[in-house]
């Protein structure tokens, strides 16, 4: 390890420092922010509630990552528990442990931004040289390998029914198509912030605390003045013994949409829009499972490799568009997803490597009945997601469901399996589609997830209808910026690392231009 | 309705108003704490129940994939936020003090008692609850329990699944 990494569980008595620039958060938004701040000169303490490991501590094995990588063990969920959240909680945040589907922002959302919230990303602001920038800096290409069987059976139902797909690009270097992507890559080939931009950030002086929570933000009139962190126990839990103190110049707040609304909420911080932790959106998913005569082994293999956008962007607004993609497929992930208990369970778990698995991510934000979720605060002042799943959402994931079944069909699928808990086991596209039709829309019946967390610090051009600006500063507070996928004011209706690395890399530019001037 | 069906749905209601009332209810406080007994006389009912059909034939075999489930459980429960770790130690607390209550009245002794099936049919009733309560203990303890099973590498022979090995 570094010298310029801290671990706050080791500390015996209160600390306080003073820098520049303090980032809250070393996922994709503090990540990258960590590079370019600390490029341009300024002294950058990067702060993380997660634990700082090394490709060494990568074991492959859920049991380990889940409870050591992920927010709340991966076990996060929504207030009602309708929905399972998998989140990163650890140095490089989610960056360490997703998929690494790289995607720009679809220029509909960019589109529906510019008339909804005053966002013009275009001329000047075009974010097209900072997507060149990401995908330089973190080696994103199209992946030459061909996809892994799980993938495959996604390309070819499309191929079949001809509809549209794309191979995937991905951010690795060196990627041995191992498929462990979500337990934090065990050779460095994933380009996470891990690897990238934050050793990077500590070569040039940056220092990194690690294992230290963020609880408030202490603030006077239009500036930000200190923040006020904890250490973490063993588990992730806040101490309250030891207090740090820091202070700085500017303050970055990039703990991730549903860690930096709780804590500009917990700060209470001026919130004239309303809009703070408010409009929360999560691309809601819903899965189909595929049994195939053949080996589908989804746990081998690039994980998401091949996607399908034949109904992102349907030509009626009146029904939400969603994508399809697949999940890498292991022990944890699918025996807490497939439904069942006793027998049935064990027979669909004894046919894991004969499963193929979809998902259809639900683009959420573009409409009236589609507003999202709200970040509150429990009694311990932990984040916790209000998330109402409206009826416009349930009949796009009905519309999805029945999407999956035709195409696994379509690939070759012997019988299909929507995660539903009044599902069963269907043996053909006409038994799937007449059974789909009438199952009950309903929580805790129909399985949701999440993996994509956006919104609730959201820019907009007007104060009145946003929390930051275009540049992601603060529209209150003259000393503040978000940096992270809180700033969307939609869900993309695309997986999320690329926008978030080239909003911040533009953010970091504009901010690096004002602090200079300031000087 | 049966006898026996009359018991289990007395049980699942007795829990869910036991559960209400404790989230609001001050004297209900202390339940909320961990009660290791508490929390291995409930999976030990549960877990054979909702792992039929997984667990080895050989009952020493089962008895040891058993023990590793439930330190699985206990070591990863730590992790879950203290608001959720108070909501799972209540609901062991109850399941087991109500198991036991009703034991007193003479109708069932203890969980175990069940035969497995009807341990398995009290845990479909909680899916099917008209009771939000029941249900998220239902998709609670069910992705609690196939996540610490699962995880373990030594239960993964009927999946013919193995990580690779390169180091």
């Amino acid at each position: 390890m570094t010298t310029n990494h801290l671990d706050a569980s080791q500390f015996t008595q209160d600390q306080q420092f003073d820098t520049d620039i303090v980032i809250i958060g070393s996922g994709a938004g503090g990540g990258i922010a960590a590079e370019q701040l600390a490029q341009a000169g300024f002294k950058v303490l990067l702060l993380e509630e997660g634990a700082y490991y090394t490709s060494d501590d990568f074991v492959m094995q859920e049991r380990w990552a889940y409870p050591n990588l992920y927010q709340e063990g991966a076990a996060r969920k929504t207030r009602d528990q309708a929905i399972g959240i998998l989140q990163g909680r650890t140095v490089g945040g989610s960056t360490t442990v997703n998929w690494t589907t790289s995607i720009r922002t679809p220029q509909p959302t960019l589109d529906y931004w510019q008339s909804e919230f005053g966002i013009n990303f275009s001329g000047d602001t075009d974010l097209a040289p900072y997507f060149a920038k990401a995908e330089q800096r973190l080696n994103i290409h199209q992946w030459p390998i061909p996809p892994n069987a799980n993938n495959a059976k996604l390309q070819q139902g499309c191929e079949k029914l001809g509809w549209q797909y794309t191979v995937i690009n991905r951010n690795v270097n060196g990627c041995a198509n191992l498929g462990y992507c979500g337990m934090g890559c065990p050779i460095n080939a994933k380009q996470s912030m891990l690897v990238s931009t934050i050793p990077a950030a500590l070569a040039l002086g940056a220092t990194l605390i690690s294992h230290l929570s963020v609880r408030q933000l202490h603030w006077q009139g239009d500036s930000i003045t200190a923040v006020e962190a904890v250490p973490v126990d063993q588990y992730f839990q806040p101490r309250s013994d030891i207090r740090i103190r820091i202070t700085a110049k500017h303050y970055i707040v990039a703990a991730g949409a549903i860690g930096s609304p709780a804590l500009l909420l917990r700060s209470k911080l001026p919130n004239p829009s309303g809009r703070l932790g408010k409009h929360t959106y999560l691309h809601p998913t819903v899965i189909s499972g595929a049994l195939f005569d053949d080996a589908i082994n989804g746990h081998s293999g690039a994980p998401q490799s091949i996607y399908s956008d034949q109904f992102v962007w349907p030509a009626d607004n009146t029904q939400p568009g969603f994508k399809l993609e697949v999940p890498p497929l292991h022990p944890v992930l699918m025996a807490t997803k497939l439904t069942g208990t006793g027998q049935q369970h064990a027979a669909l778990m004894q046919q894991f490597n004969q499963l193929q698995v979809t998902i259809a991510l639900l683009r959420d934000g573009f409409h009236p009945r589609s507003q999202g979720g709200t970040v509150q605060l429990d009694s311990a002042q932990q984040p916790l997601l209000d998330y109402p799943i409206s009826d416009y959402l349930w009949q796009g994931m009905r519309q999805a469901l029945l999407a999956m079944a035709e195409l696994q069909f379509a690939a070759g699928a012997k019988q299909v399996l929507p995660i539903h808990h009044d599902a069963t086991l269907y043996n053909s596209w006409p038994e799937a589609k007449a059974a789909i039709q009438g199952l009950p829309m309903q929580k805790l019946r129909q399985t949701v997830v999440s993996a994509h967390v956006m919104g609730g610090c959201n820019m907009s051009a007007s104060p009145t209808k946003g929390v930051v600006d275009i540049n992601g500063r603060h529209h209150q507070l003259q000393n503040l910026s978000v940096f992270d996928g809180s700033i969307l004011p939609t869900s993309l209706g695309a997986n999320p690392q690329l926008t978030i690395y080239a909003l911040v890399w533009r953010n970091c530019q504009q901010l690096i231009s004002s602090l200079q001037r300031q000087q | 309705m049966d006898r026996r069906r009359f018991i289990l749905t007395g049980i699942a209601l007795g829990t869910a108003a036991s559960l209400g009332g404790g989230l609001a209810i001050m004297g209900w406080q202390h339940s909320q704490a961990p009660d290791s007994s508490n929390r291995e006389l409930v999976l030990s009912a549960l877990l054979p129940a909702l792992l039929y059909g997984a667990l080895p034939q050989d009952a020493t075999l089962a008895a040891a994939e058993l023990d590793r489930t439930k330190t699985a459980i206990s070591d990863f429960l730590p992790f879950l936020p203290l608001r959720q770790q108070q909501e799972l130690n209540q609901l062991f607390n109850l399941l087991a003090n109500r198991i036991s209550q009703l034991g007193l009245t003479g109708y069932v002794t203890a969980l175990s008692d069940l035969a497995l099936q009807q341990r398995l049919q009290l845990l479909n009733q909680w899916r099917d609850s008209y009771l939000t309560l029941l249900q998220q203990a239902y998709h609670g303890l069910r992705e609690l329990l196939y996540g610490a099973y699962y995880g373990q590498s030594e239960h993964w022979q009927a999946l013919a699944y193995s990580a690779p090995r390169f180091r």
